[in-house]
């Protein structure tokens, strides 16, 4: 639609355009013109254009060739390039056609102001063709008959015009049409052309501004064919397994070209090319017989041709054509070998024959099996075993000995010569020596120095070492004469593999030598774990187990061991790789310390985990040494201390037990017919023999005498009285009897009255030793007596009264005390007694409360003996126990409540009486 | 004297020697060349005219394509020439005088096989004649130059086809036909053992050596 509208809007500029022409041209005509008109110039090279006005103009509009003014485009041209050659004509001269441009005007100036156009010419610049050069021509065979020439050039530079190129050819007496190239302007070709004469070829450019010819060519087609390759190439198979019979067909006619040929071949799957000898090929042909192949193998084949003598091109390779060769027998046995397992009997060996397929040049064809063929060395009579398998390996149970083992391979065609193996009893022979190994181009190399004797070959054994999985064995062999290999196995990096090289003999085999290897090696995986064994005030012994081979990534060249306290600096110390243990010393007591290990490989290391410990306080031994001597002095001071006792016994008894006069050492005693008892006194009491220990009285509730607390304890109280009142006669008959009398009834004896005091106070009499009752602490009181002689009487005294008629009236009052504290106002009299007795005394108020109690008690033994409400009385005791301890001092003060409450505590007492009543 | 004369001589071309070109391998194509050129010219023309035959017999039809068919030759048949030549009279001639008969007897031929061009049939056809007679051309030019090449002078303008009317009917055209491509075979069979023979008298490269010395 624009585009339409374009179109008609240029249309009609035209039509004016030309309309205006004729008016201009026709009607007004034109005033002058230029010379020469719309010129085609070299570029460089000098031009000059004359501008012819018309005489008309000349008498109408006053005009004159001084007046013209030359223009490019709308650039003035310099005056100095004019010329007035005469009224009507000036001329304008460029030295220099490339600063020209289109269009060139003569323009005048009318009436000496207005610029007026008179004519107009394009210029047109551009350069003469230059010769074309390398001309060069080659036919191409398209069809059996057909043989397009194709010749190409180069055609110089750019001319900025229009240049033709015409491929011109001809026979010596015969012209031929011109070649004219299409869309190019640097090849042509000629469709049919004809052999066996010459043919004279050149090339000639032509523009407006000149023409230029190549060199011409003389050649006779023939020479210059690029023939196509043969075709419907065939590859057959001969008789032979080596030879395969190529056949073909050539495209082009013995008569037109001899040819000679290159054949090609490769292993399909090769990409690799080998060649058949040109010369072998080098006559025509449509058949040839490649030999020296491999039986069994897939060639590819191609093929290509040229003209016999060499001048011309060569073919394409032929598209490619694949035969197989026939079978062969193999061509060598399987490489074998043996893993010997003598682990399950001691007699006999489990082997494991293992052998490798042949390789496919090897091999010749297919296996279809293997004969394995297994004779005892040291009895060749007997007859060989023989096993026909498709695997490649053979486990046989044998005993031991020496056997030849034989493995033959056989294919279609044919058996293999035998590989033979000595299976021997040991190996016996010179080992190699100086087995290394190296990494290199990726791969493993193993090296070893060779023994001395002659080599058969060698088998090379290797396996990954690895924790997860048994090592599982892979061998090569290599010839005799050989003292290195590369490992043929996928080997990986960061593996260990062992490898141990076996050299066969012709009659036996050496040991092997065994190397560990990595291919590449890395950091550790993981570091060691490290923890302490045992810890000691400056030591710790760190132990680790070996990283496992497969966290190793190569060989452990090192372990370090860094430790650190919290805030101190790191020490690292090394570590031989073989170590487990390691002791850390000068290390600082009761500290926190950090210890971390690395393994290094030769790669770098790896750390393993913190582990923390802290040393101890004290060292070994170092507590003993202070425990022990502490412990032995105290035993040295007690011992002393005992030895010192022991010596000083006698100063110490006098101090703690002064020697009483034993009553019954008097002669008074002599003359006694029994001898009291003393089967209720504990056992010290019995070690000593009577008299030597007269004067202590030990006093103890004995459990039996506990029991008198319960309601049975009424009839000891009776007994106690029987007895008192049983033995009052012997102890009113025997004086001396008074000594194993209760102190109760000592004491009761001092309280009694005025009239004993100032006669037995003198000697002392006894020690009353109590027993804390019920958790209470006893309070001992050692009361002297005076007197030696007037305890008979208190003592029959004390007896009389308690024996005395009016019991009854004390009894009702204890009775009265124990039931209120109103009536024990009643009592006050005979209390007030006993406290001025004690005011007299001047000891100190425990004593004297106890004095006081030891009285009252007296008294209750004097009065209540015959108790029969023994649970009333009981429960009192259990009562008061407790009350008489608080009110104990209070006594002192004399308080009359307190006072009142005394007595109920004299009720165990008067039970721990009781242990005496056996007396 | 003389000897003081050769060695002022050989040392003036020794002189000389790398300046000049003095061994000189001539570019022009010998007449060995040309003639070892001629013979596989002949060759591959008889190679063509074999097929073409076959094709244009068939085209012609029964009973040309036979392979038996041997007709009598009738005079009429003159104007085409004849190869039929005795032996021994032709192994009588000159190189010259041969090589005069090959070239006059395929410019003759050529000028009837341009005027069977015309009239065949099939484009296949009428290609493989062109091609033909271009290689025929070919042929005479090579003649012409070998003969140049030995120093012969060419026969005197072949001799223009004589303006013997056309065959009279269309089955005497076809015989014409059929004889015009025997006697190019014979004429090339014969034209080949020629120029073989020529190619043993004549060495097939002729290096010309030219000692150019300025002093003499």
């Amino acid at each position: 639609m624009f585009s339409g509208r374009n179109w008609v809007a240029r249309g009609l500029y035209l039509l004016l355009n030309i309309c205006s022409l004729e008016v201009y041209g026709g009607l007004v005509q034109s005033c002058g013109h230029i010379l020469p008109e719309s010129p085609v110039l070299a570029l460089g090279s000098n031009f000059t254009a004359l501008c012819i006005l018309n005489e008309s103009c000349l008498d109408f509009g006053n005009i004159y060739a001084s007046q013209i003014i030359w223009k490019i485009k709308n650039r003035v041209v310099p005056r100095e390039q004019y010329r007035e050659i005469n009224r009507t004509v000036s001329s304008v001269t460029f030295n220099d056609t490339s600063s020209l441009a289109t269009p060139l005007t003569c323009n005048i100036l009318a009436d000496g102001q207005i610029e007026q156009n008179i004519y107009g010419i394009t210029v047109t610049l551009g350069l003469p063709p230059e010769k074309p050069k390398n001309l060069s021509c080659i036919v191409h065979q398209v069809l059996k008959l057909t043989y397009p020439m194709t010749c190409t050039w180069n055609p110089g530079r750019h001319t900025f015009l229009d240049t033709q190129f015409r491929l011109k050819y001809r026979w010596p007496h015969e012209n031929f049409p011109d070649c004219i190239p299409k869309d190019v302007n640097n090849s042509c070709t000629i469709n049919e052309v004809l052999f066996f004469v010459n043919l004279e070829v050149w090339v000639e450019a032509t523009n407006a501004l000149g023409k230029a010819e190549s060199d011409p060519l003389v050649l006779d087609p023939i020479d210059i064919v690029k023939p196509l390759p043969p075709h419907n190439l065939s590859v057959n198979s001969g008789i032979l397994p080596t030879v395969l019979k190529l056949s073909w067909e050539n495209r082009i006619s013995v008569a037109v070209m001899k040819l000679k040929f290159n054949i090609r071949y490769r292993i399909i799957g090769d990409t690799n090319w080998m060649q058949v000898p040109p010369e072998d090929t080098a006559s025509p042909r449509t058949s040839f017989s490649v030999q020296g192949l491999r039986p069994y193998t897939e060639y590819v084949f191609s093929i290509r041709c040229m003209k016999e003598d060499g001048v011309g091109y060569w073919s394409n390779w032929s598209e490619e054509k694949t035969g197989v060769t026939t079978e062969d027998k193999p061509s060598k046995g399987p490489a074998i070998w043996r893993i010997i397992d003598a682990s399950h009997s001691p007699a006999s060996w489990t082997v494991h024959l293992m052998w490798k397929a042949l390789e496919p040049f090897e091999a010749n064809g297919v296996i279809l099996q293997y004969e394995v063929t297994v004779r005892p060395k040291s009895s060749l009579s007997s007859p060989p075993e023989r096993f026909n398998v498709n695997t490649t390996n053979l486990t046989l149970k044998l005993p031991n000995g020496t056997y030849e083992v034989a493995v033959i391979a056989r294919n279609r065609v044919g058996a293999s010569p035998p590989s033979v193996l000595l299976i021997p009893a040991s190996n016996s022979k010179a080992p190699v020596k100086n087995v290394r190994t190296l990494p290199k181009d990726g791969k493993l190399w193993v090296g070893w120095t060779a023994p001395n004797t002659y080599i058969l070959k060698y088998v090379i054994e290797w396996c990954l070492v690895s924790n997860s999985s048994d090592c599982i064995i892979e061998w090569q062999n290599e010839p005799g004469n050989v003292q290195g290999t590369y490992l043929k196995g996928d080997i990986k990096p960061f593996k260990c593999y062992l490898i141990t090289v076996y050299p066969l003999y012709a009659d036996g085999q050496g040991s092997g030598q065994s190397v560990k290897a990595y291919l590449q090696q890395d950091r550790p995986s993981k570091g060691p774990t490290v923890q302490t064994k045992k810890v000691g005030k400056a030591e710790a012994v760190l132990t680790w187990n070996h990283l496992t081979v497969d966290e190793q990534n190569g060989f452990i060249r090192s372990y370090t061991i860094f430790y650190k306290t919290i805030d101190g600096n790191e020490t690292a110390v090394t570590v031989d790789p073989s170590k487990t243990e390691y002791t850390l010393s000068s290390l600082a007591s009761d500290t926190l310390y950090t210890v971390r290990m690395m393994a290094y490989t030769d790669e770098g290391g790896r750390s393993g985990p913190d582990f923390t410990f802290t040393t101890q306080k004290f060292g070994k031994g170092e507590i003993e040494a202070i425990v022990v001597p502490v412990c032995l002095a105290f035993l040295l001071i007690v011992l002393l201390g005992v030895l010192f006792c022991f010596n000083k016994r006698d100063l110490i008894k006098k101090h703690i037990w002064p020697i009483v006069p034993d009553p019954s050492k008097s002669n008074i005693a002599q003359w006694s017919p029994q001898v009291p008892a003393k089967h209720n006194f504990s056992s010290k009491d019995q070690m000593y023999p009577e008299g030597s220990f007269t004067d202590v009285s030990v006093v103890e509730i004995e459990a039996d005498d506990k029991k008198s607390f319960s309601e049975q304890d009424l009839k000891p109280f009776d007994l106690l009285k029987k007895e008192k009142s049983t033995s009052e006669g012997h102890s009113s008959g025997i004086g001396g009897s008074s000594c194993m009398s209760s102190p109760r009834q000592s004491v009761s004896d001092s309280d009694e009255g005025e009239t004993t005091q100032n006669t037995s106070s003198t000697v002392q009499y006894s020690t009353v030793v109590l027993n804390g009752y019920r958790d209470q602490t006893p309070v001992q009181v050692f009361s002297r007596s005076e007197s030696t002689q007037p305890l008979l009487d208190s003592e029959e005294r004390s007896e009389d009264h308690a024996g005395g008629g009016d019991s009854t009236t004390r009894r009702q009052q204890y009775f009265k005390q124990s039931g209120g504290q109103d009536e024990a106002s009643a009592d006050r009299p005979c209390f007030e007694g006993t406290k001025q007795i004690t005011s007299d005394d001047e000891g100190d108020l425990v004593r004297f409360a106890q004095l006081q109690v030891l009285s009252q008690s007296s008294q209750l033994l004097g009065f209540d003996l015959e108790k029969d409400t023994q649970e009333a009385a009981l429960s009192d005791v259990s009562e008061t126990s407790t009350e008489g301890q608080m009110v104990r001092p209070e006594t002192g003060e004399g308080n009359p409540a307190s006072v009142d409450q005394m007595p109920k505590s004299y009720l165990p007492q008067t039970v721990r009486q009781g242990g005496y009543m056996p007396q | 004297g003389d000897s003081w004369g050769i060695l002022t001589f050989l040392c003036a071309a020794l002189c000389n020697l790398p300046a000049l070109p003095a061994l000189n391998c001539t570019e022009e194509p010998g007449a060995g060349q040309n003639i070892q050129k001629t013979y596989d010219l002949t060759r591959y023309l008889e190679h063509q005219l074999r097929t073409l035959a076959g094709t244009y017999l068939n085209y012609l039809g029964p009973p040309f394509n036979e392979p038996d068919f041997n007709p009598p030759r009738l005079a009429h048949a003159e104007r085409v020439p004849s190869a039929t030549v005795d032996l021994d009279l032709w192994r009588g001639l000159t190189d010259n005088a041969r090589l005069a008969a090959n070239y006059r007897a395929y410019s003759r031929l050529l000028c009837y096989l341009r005027a069977l061009d015309g009239q065949t049939g099939t484009a296949e056809l009428r290609h493989r004649l062109g091609h033909f007679c271009s290689s025929l051309q070919g042929l005479v030019l090579s003649i012409a130059g070998v003969m140049s090449s030995l120093g012969y002078p060419l026969p005197v303008g072949p001799s223009a086809p004589p303006g013997a009317p056309g065959a009279p009917n269309d089955f005497l055209k076809k015989m014409d036909d059929f004889w015009l491509l025997k006697e190019l075979q014979t004429w090339l069979w014969r034209s080949a053992k020629d120029f073989n023979r020529l190619k043993k008298k004549v060495p097939p490269a002729v290096v010309t050596l030219r000692l150019e010395t300025r002093g003499f």
